[in-house]
């Protein structure tokens, strides 16, 4: 304890050296991650735009939004028409199986009623 | 000049001064930037959903998502199907461990489903309001009654996912037992809101006939709109570096809020265009009694099952006047107004005084095994 009284308080320049390590050291933890972490450039890119979007890297204008050439265009209409289909489909695959379970019910009624 | 007790010149006080106003800010500068470092370099969340799942549907681009228990097994209660806005990120609804709309309301026991659209691609753009109501929505609450074998479930919209769930349920009242409708604008002439600032502007919309598929990068400009300055490269820097000074746990909140925030999709631009013609200002489908989806005209007054409509008082997204309007064309309506904004009341820090609410509400006020 009489030897901690006795460590003189730092002077404001040895302070200031202190912080030039210490940003050292931070620098270096920055450079360590950059190298390290194939991630790290994307997060850090988000945070240098003010996000903080985690995983990818922050949306850009250059998403394709309208079709190149009119067969691009006839391809997107196609593909739309089949997904529709495809819903179609799966309601009339639904639609069967509710019929089925009502049949079901209905049978499984009659059954009981003729029991009794 | 005297001189420091370590035999090096003293500095003249005023500059002793300066260089110890100097030395504080670059302690505080690098503490900072040691935060920044340690947020970035912790596990951030990339979009998965917090609560484990099971995909019980795919259609399209869309996943329909059962939550599933520490067993990985569904849960027995009464189903609750989560319908998220198309234009945004599912897992707002899930967003992390503890901090999950949908996983509190599993917890309470529900077998809770989550439709996740997933991204539109260039073909989607031609996607319109009846092949979400009638194709996407419609399919995923026959997938829920036919898994659970319930006749009418339990239905939870948010923003725009609640004016789809609305539409639903007024051409299909009997496959739905409550319905609860988050930030959902019902009158389009109230001032605020995309629609409205888009309609001050004189813009015309897009385009129903040729319509595109509206770059993220376009939707997310539409929401920094509303709140001026927010977009302002030099503005969210700046925040951020302010918000630097709080601790890293409560800056990882702000990091995963800020993952959905920034994580916006690409909007089918025909369906931008049929909401904004049919609901949007001077439009005003919903109130007016002119809405349809596909030819099928909606009318409010099949809606008869309980109805609980909650808006947030500071939404600048869709203004709580025009939420509570529900109303006027749902008179039953429990109309709810919290405190917190679009995002907040959902996933905020307060956000758990929604999540009590709507399980309370679902439960039909008898627990978990009221509702449907």
């Amino acid at each position: 304890m009489a030897d901690e009284k006795k460590q003189p308080e730092p002077t404001l320049v040895e302070r200031w050296l202190d912080e030039q390590q210490q940003w050292q050291k931070t620098l270096l933890t920055y450079l360590d991650s950059l190298a390290k972490n194939e991630d790290f450039l994307t997060h850090l890119g988000n945070a240098m735009r003010g996000s903080l979007l985690a995983g990818k890297a922050y949306p850009r204008p250059d998403a394709a939004a309208a079709p190149d050439t009119a067969a691009d265009d006839r391809l997107d209409r196609i593909l739309h028409a089949l997904h529709q289909i495809e819903g179609q489909l799966t309601d009339l695959k639904f639609t069967v199986e509710e019929l089925k379970a009502s049949v079901r019910k209905r049978k499984d009624k009659k059954k009981r009623k003729d029991e009794e | 000049m005297s001189e420091g007790s370590s035999g090096q010149p003293a500095i003249a006080e005023d500059q002793e001064r300066e260089l110890q106003a100097l030395l504080a800010l670059s302690q505080r500068s690098r503490a900072r930037l040691e935060r920044l470092h340690e947020v970035l370099t912790s596990p951030g969340h990339f979009g998965a959903g917090a609560t484990p799942s099971a995909v019980v549907y795919r259609e399209n681009k869309l996943r329909l998502l059962r939550l599933l228990d520490e067993q990985g097994r569904p849960r027995a209660g009464p189903p609750v199907l989560f319908v998220p806005a198309p234009v945004s990120r599912y897992f707002i609804v899930d967003l992390l461990p503890g901090r999950s709309f949908a996983g509190y309301v599993a917890e309470a026991g529900f077998d809770v489903f989550i439709a996740d659209f997933g991204t539109p691609t260039r073909e989607d753009r031609f996607c319109d309001l009846e092949y979400y109501v009638e194709g996407l929505v419609r399919r995923c609450v026959r997938t829920v009654t036919t898994l659970t074998g319930r006749p009418a479930i339990n239905i939870v919209g948010y923003c725009l996912g609640g004016t789809l769930s609305l539409l639903y349920s007024a051409l299909h009242p009997d496959t739905v037992a409550r319905l609860v409708l988050l930030t959902t604008t019902v009158d389009g002439d109230v001032e605020g809101g995309i629609a409205w600032v888009a309609h001050k502007m004189g813009l015309a919309g897009e385009s129903y006939e040729q319509p595109r598929l509206v770059p993220a990068v376009e939707v997310k400009s539409w929401f920094e709109m509303l709140s001026p300055g927010s977009n302002s490269l030099a503005g969210r820097v700046r925040d951020l570096w302010e918000r630097l000074d709080e601790p890293a746990e409560r800056l990882r909140d702000v990091r995963t809020m800020a993952s959905w925030v920034d994580d916006v999709v690409p909007a089918p631009g025909r369906l931008l265009a049929e909401m904004y013609q049919k609901f949007g200002p001077g439009r005003n489908g919903l109130l007016a009694g002119t809405a349809t989806v596909g030819n099928q005209p909606i009318d409010a007054s099949r809606i008869t099952m309980p109805v609980m409509s909650v808006s947030a008082e500071k939404d600048t997204i869709a203004p709580p006047e025009g939420v509570d309007a529900i109303r006027r064309i749902v008179p039953h309506a429990e109309v709810v107004r919290l405190p917190g904004g679009h995002v907040g009341i959902v996933a905020g820090r307060a956000a758990a005084a929604l999540w009590k609410r709507t399980v309370d509400f679902l439960a039909g006020g008898s627990g978990a095994g009221g509702g449907a």
